[in-house]
C-alpha cells in the first residue's frame, strides 16, 4: 500500500531556534553560578573601606558596594541563588500539583471536589501574602523562600494537570484501555502521562520564570536568604540608600536577573514551539 | 447554434501549495461550466481538491496559494479580480458545519441582515424585516422569533436553514453549497435537501453543491464532475453518469457504495491503495496505480475530451465499456451459521443529569431507557437512529464501560457484573469512529497491539510479535506497520489497527461505534468487507452502531431502530427494511439519499422538527414527530409492542395490519 508514505519520513523536527538560543544563554548562566566562587575575581563578602562606592573600573568590572566588596564577585557568588529558587520552587510545585491534579482527575466526585476547592482557596490569597504567611511563622532561608514560592504555584500547576489529563481520559483510546479492564494505574503511566507531559513541561518552563521574580521580590523584602548573601534581590534592597550616588549596586544584580528571566522565558517558548502541536508553524519562519 | 454562456465557467483551473514538502498541486486543470439555473454536483473523496475549487471560485485562498487558470469568470467576469465584491452579493455560500458559520454572540436576525446593509446598502430596521421574511421562506416557523433568537437556541437543521437564508439575503445568482448537510442528520438532511430544491424551481438560482455522498447529489443536480486527486475524470448528466459510470474512479465509487436500497448484497468492492502523492504530480493519469484496467498507454496525459454527452479522462474508458469491475476476492469463506444466544440485555437504563447547579434544578436526560436485546455467535445486529438517540450509550453499557442505573446483561450464560471480570473484558471488545482519537499518538503499532496479549496472558515475548504479525495479516497489513506511530499512517490504516486491537484478545463480541462512518467510501468498502470476512471466519458477533442505513442494511442480519434512548423497531434486516414497518423507520429510510432514485420524492415522509423537540411524558416518545400520529392515545399511553412477523418487534400504537399499508420507502431493486 503507501508504504513509502509514513516510515520513510524521518520523525525528526528542527529544534526552535529560539530554544537553542535561549538554552545557550541559561546554560551559560548556570555554568558561571555554578563557578562562581572559584571564577569571581575578588572574594565576594571581603570588606574594602577604602574602595568604598567606587564606580566600574577595569579592576572592578561592575564598581563596588558600601563595604567596598566587588559587585562581580557578589552577582557570580549569588546567581546560584535564583536559579535554585527557580528550578527548585517549579520542581517542588510540580512534584505537589501534578499528583494532586491527576487525583482529581481520576477520581470524579469528592476527591476532585476536595482538591479543587482547596486549590481555589489557595489561588484566593495573593501569591506575596501566602509566601509572607509561611516565611512569617519560620525563620528566612534560601530552602524557606523555595517551598514558599513552590506552594504558591501548586495551584496553578494543579489545574493544569487536571485539566490535561480530562481532555485525555475523554479519549478513545482511553476508553479502549478500559475496555481492557486496565488499572488506573496502567491509564494513568502508560496511556495518559506520555501524552500530559508536553503541555506540562511548557508550562513549566514558563512558570520558572514567574518562580524566580517571586523568589526575588520575597528576598527583596528580606524574607529569603539573610545577609551577606548576595542574593540578587536581596543585593537590590541593599542598594536602595545608594541609588543615586552608585546606581550600579543594584543595576548590576538587576540587571542579571532580567538577563536570566529574559532566556528562561525564551527556553520557555521554544519548547511551546517545539512541543506544542497548536502553536506549530506560526511565526518562527 | 448560439448557445447562452454559462453563468459560471472555470477552465484549466490549477492551484498549489507551497509547503515544507514541496508543492502540493490541490488541483490541476479543473473544467467545469454552471449553465444559468443549473444544479452541479462535484464529488471526490477527502483531498480530491473538492473544497479548494469552492475557496478558489470565492477568492479566499491564503497568500501560499498559486492560483493558475485559462478562465475563471463569472457571469462574464473574471472571479480572479471580482470575487471580493460579488461574494455574499452575486455568489452566496453555505458551508459545512452550520453552527461554525454563525457568530455565537449575535442574534440570528442580525446575521441575515448584514449581508443586506453590507451589499444592499438597506437601513438596519428594513434588512430586518427583510432577514424574517427571507427566515420564513426558509420554511422557518415563528420567524420573527427566530430572528431575536441566538444560535445556540436553534438546533442543527434550523441553523443551516438561517445560514442559507444568509446566504440567499442578497439574491445571488449562485449559490456554493460545500457540504451542506454533512453535519446534519438524515431527516434533518432530507428537509434541508427539500428546502434547496424548492428554492431552485421558485428563485432559479443555479447551484454548485460540493458532497462525497453520492445519493444526496443525484437527488438536486442534473450535472455531476468527478474529482479525483485534483484532476476531473468525468463529467456529464447526473443521471446517465451515475447509471452507466465509464471512467474506471467513477465506476468503482459506485461499486464500493453500500446502498439501502440494495440490501446484503456480496462483498462490496473496494478501490486498493490510495490517493497518489500530490507533491509529485503524476503526468500520465493519476488513478493508474489503483485502476483494474491500467494499461499501456495510461502513462501518457489524459486529456479530457467529449464522449456522447460527457467528457471523461481516460482513453480506455470506450473499449472498456463492456468489461466488468473486478469482483472481490471470490475465496470468501463459507459463513458459518450462526451459534447460541451470546448476548441478552434485558431492560439496561441509564440518565445523564445536566445542569449540575446550586440553585437551577437537575435535568436529566434519559440516554437509554429500559433497552432489551439479545444477540447469537456470528451474529450482527445493526442499531440504528439519529444523533443523541442514546445509541453510542448503549454500546457503552453494553460494555459496562459506563455504569447502568439499572438493568442486567448476560454473556455466554453468565450475568456481567458492574465491574467485570477480566474473562469477560477479554471477549468483548470496542472498535471506535475516530481512527485519529482511537489509538495512543505516543503508542507504536507493535506497543499497542502487544498489550492487550499482555495483559490477557495470551502471549509473551517471541510469541506475542508472531501474534503481532497475524492480527496485521488479519486486517491485510504487513509487518513493516510494527513500527509505526498513529500519525504515520492513513485514516484507513489506523482503523484496521484499531479493528486488530479491538481483535487481539480474541473476542467474541465486538461493538462497533459507527466504525466504518469517518472513512472515504472506498476505504470503507475495505474495512466492511474485513469485518465480514472476520465474522465468517472467526465468528464474531457484532452490534453494529451506525447512522448510515446503507452501510447497516449491508452487513446487518438484524437492525435495531432507537429513537430518544428506546428501540422502537427491531426485527431481521429484510423485514425492518421494508413495511410494515414503525413510522420513525419508514421516514428514516425516506430521508436516505439513493442513488439512482429520482421518483421518490413524490413518496417521501418527512418529520417535523428534529431530535430534540418537545419531549412527551408518559406517552410514545415519538408521538410529537409522528406523521401518523392518533391522537391522545399516542400522548399519553406507551405504545404496546407488537409482533409484526417472526422475530420482527414493533412498539407503535397502530396496528399491524395497517402500518403494512405504508408505501415502501426504499424502492428495492429488482
Amino acid at each position: 500500500m503507501s508504504g513509502a508514505a509514513g516510515a520513510a519520513t524521518p520523525a525528526r523536527r528542527r529544534l526552535p531556534r529560539t530554544l537553542v538560543i535561549g538554552l545557550v544563554v541559561v546554560g551559560v548562566i548556570a555554568l558561571l553560578a555554578a563557578l562562581g566562587p572559584w571564577i569571581a575575581p575578588h572574594d565576594p563578602d571581603a570588606f574594602a573601606m577604602r574602595m568604598r562606592l567606587r564606580p566600574p573600573s577595569l579592576a572592578h568590572p561592575f564598581g563596588t558596594d558600601e563595604f567596598g566588596r566587588d559587585v562581580l564577585s557578589r552577582v557570580l557568588a549569588g546567581a546560584h541563588y535564583s536559579l535554585l529558587m527557580g528550578f527548585g520552587a517549579t520542581a517542588i510545585s510540580l512534584a505537589i500539583g501534578v499528583p494532586l491534579g491527576l487525583l482529581a482527575a481520576l477520581h470524579r466526585g469528592w476527591v476532585e471536589e476536595v482538591v479543587m476547592r482547596g486549590v481555589d482557596l489557595m489561588i484566593s490569597l495573593p501569591p506575596v501574602l501566602l509566601g509572607l504567611l509561611i516565611l512569617a511563622v519560620t525563620e528566612p532561608g534560601l530552602f524557606k523562600t523555595i517551598l514558599a514560592v513552590g506552594l504558591v504555584y501548586v495551584p496553578i500547576m494543579t489545574r493544569l494537570a487536571r485539566a490535561v489529563a480530562l481532555e485525555l481520559l475523554a479519549e478513545d483510546f482511553v476508553e479502549a484501555a478500559r475496555a481492557r479492564g486496565e488499572g488506573a494505574w496502567h491509564i494513568l503511566a502508560r496511556e495518559i502521562m506520555p501524552n500530559a507531559w508536553p503541555p506540562l513541561i511548557v508550562e513549566t518552563a514558563l512558570r520558572i520564570t514567574f518562580a524566580i521574580l517571586l523568589g526575588s521580590a520575597l528576598s527583596f523584602l528580606g524574607l529569603g536568604p539573610q545577609p551577606p548573601a548576595s542574593e540578587w534581590g536581596l543585593m537590590i534592597a541593599e542598594s536602595r540608600p545608594f541609588i543615586a550616588e552608585a546606581p550600579w549596586i543594584g543595576l548590576a544584580p538587576g540587571l542579571c536577573l532580567c538577563l536570566l528571566l529574559i532566556t528562561v522565558n525564551v527556553v520557555g517558548e521554544g519548547l511551546r514551539d517545539l512541543l506544542d502541536p497548536r502553536l506549530r508553524g506560526r511565526g518562527h519562519g | 447554434m448560439a448557445e447562452a454562456p454559462p453563468l459560471l465557467d472555470v477552465r484549466g483551473l490549477s492551484l498549489g501549495y507551497a509547503t515544507a514538502r514541496g508543492t502540493v498541486r490541490a488541483l490541476d486543470g479543473v473544467t467545469l461550466a454552471i449553465p444559468r439555473g443549473a444544479a452541479m454536483g462535484l464529488v471526490g473523496e477527502s483531498g480530491s481538491g473538492k473544497s479548494s475549487v469552492v475557496l478558489a471560485l470565492l477568492g479566499l485562498l491564503g497568500k501560499e496559494a498559486a492560483l493558475a487558470a485559462d478562465r475563471l469568470d463569472f457571469a462574464g467576469e473574471d472571479l480572479r479580480v471580482a470575487a471580493p465584491r460579488l461574494r455574499g452579493l452575486r455568489i452566496g455560500t453555505v458551508f459545512q458545519d452550520p453552527a461554525a458559520a454563525l457568530n455565537p454572540a449575535l442574534r440570528i436576525g442580525l446575521q441575515v441582515a448584514e449581508p443586506l446593509v453590507q451589499h444592499r446598502g438597506l437601513s438596519p430596521r428594513a434588512a430586518h424585516g427583510r432577514a424574517v421574511e427571507l427566515l420564513a421562506e426558509m420554511g422557518i416557523p415563528r420567524a420573527a422569533a427566530v430572528a431575536q433568537a441566538y444560535p445556540h437556541q436553534l438546533s442543527g437543521g434550523m441553523k443551516q436553514r438561517a445560514v442559507i437564508a444568509t446566504a440567499l439575503a442578497c439574491e445571488p445568482e449562485l449559490l456554493l453549497l460545500d457540504e451542506p448537510t454533512t453535519a446534519l442528520d438524515v431527516t434533518v438532511e432530507a428537509q434541508i435537501l427539500d428546502l434547496l430544491e424548492r428554492l431552485r424551481a421558485e428563485r432559479g438560482v443555479s447551484m454548485l453543491l460540493v458532497s462525497h455522498n453520492l445519493g444526496i447529489v443525484d437527488r438536486l443536480c442534473d450535472g455531476l464532475t468527478v474529482l479525483y486527486a485534483g484532476r476531473v475524470v468525468e463529467s456529464g448528466a447526473t443521471e446517465a453518469l451515475l447509471a452507466t459510470p465509464r471512467h474506471p474512479y467513477t465506476r468503482g465509487l459506485l461499486a464500493a457504495l453500500p446502498r439501502a436500497d440494495r440490501g446484503r448484497i456480496g462483498r462490496l468492492a473496494p478501490i486498493p491503495g490510495s490517493l497518489p502523492d500530490l507533491t509529485l504530480p503524476d503526468p500520465g493519469c493519476n488513478f493508474r496505480p489503483r485502476c483494474p484496467f491500467a494499461a499501456a498507454g495510461c502513462e501518457a496525459p489524459q486529456a479530457l475530451h467529449p464522449v456522447d454527452a460527457r467528457h471523461l479522462a481516460c482513453h480506455r474508458a470506450e473499449m472498456l465499456h463492456d468489461a466488468a469491475w473486478p469482483a472481490p476476492d471470490a475465496a470468501v469463506a463459507d459463513r458459518a451459521p450462526l451459534g447460541g444466544t451470546l448476548l441478552e440485555v434485558a431492560d439496561l437504563a441509564r440518565s445523564f443529569r445536566l445542569g449540575r447547579g446550586l440553585f437551577r434544578r437537575q435535568a436529566e436526560v434519559r440516554a437509554v431507557d429500559g433497552v432489551s436485546f439479545s444477540l447469537r455467535r456470528g451474529e450482527v445486529l445493526g442499531l440504528v437512529g439519529e444523533s443523541g438517540c442514546g445509541k453510542s450509550t448503549l454500546g457503552r453499557l453494553v460494555l459496562r464501560l459506563i455504569a447502568a442505573d439499572r438493568g442486567s446483561i448476560r454473556f455466554d450464560g453468565a450475568s456481567v457484573p458492574a465491574m467485570p471480570p477480566d474473562g469477560f473484558r477479554r471477549r468483548a471488545q470496542i472498535v471506535f469512529q475516530n481512527p485519529d482519537t482511537s489509538l495512543n499518538p505516543r503508542q507504536t503499532v507493535d506497543v499497542a497491539l502487544r498489550r492487550p496479549l499482555e495483559r490477557f496472558g495470551l502471549a509473551h515475548g517471541a510469541a506475542a510479535t508472531r501474534e503481532v504479525e497475524r492480527l496485521l495479516d488479519l486486517v491485510r497489513l504487513t509487518p513493516a506497520y510494527r513500527p509505526r506511530y498513529p500519525h504515520q499512517m492513513s485514516g484507513g490504516e489506523k482503523q484496521r489497527i484499531g479493528i486488530a486491537r479491538a481483535l487481539a484478545s480474541r473476542p467474541d463480541f465486538l461493538v462497533c461505534d459507527e466504525a466504518v462512518s469517518a472513512l472515504d467510501v472506498s476505504v470503507q468498502a475495505a474495512v466492511l468487507n474485513l469485518l465480514e470476512d472476520l465474522r465468517d471466519t472467526l465468528g464474531v458477533a457484532y452490534l453494529f452502531i451506525s447512522h448510515d442505513i446503507g452501510v447497516v442494511s449491508h452487513i446487518a442480519d438484524r437492525i435495531a431502530v432507537m429513537y430518544r434512548g428506546a428501540i422502537v423497531e427491531e426485527g431481521p434486516a429484510a423485514a425492518v427494511l421494508a413495511p410494515p414497518y414503525h413510522p420513525y423507520t419508514g421516514a428514516l429510510l425516506s430521508a436516505v439519499p439513493v442513488v439512482g432514485a429520482r421518483g421518490r420524492a413524490a413518496a417521501r415522509t418527512r418529520l417535523k422538527g428534529d431530535v430534540s423537540s418537545a419531549p412527551t411524558e408518559g406517552g410514545c416518545r415519538f408521538a410529537h414527530r409522528c406523521p401518523a400520529e392518533r391522537g391522545t392515545v399516542c400522548r399519553t399511553q406507551a405504545p404496546p409492542v407488537q409482533q409484526a412477523g417472526p422475530g420482527h418487534a414493533i412498539a407503535c400504537h397502530i396496528p399491524v395490519a395497517e402500518l403494512a399499508r405504508a408505501p415502501a420507502a426504499l424502492a428495492v431493486a429488482e
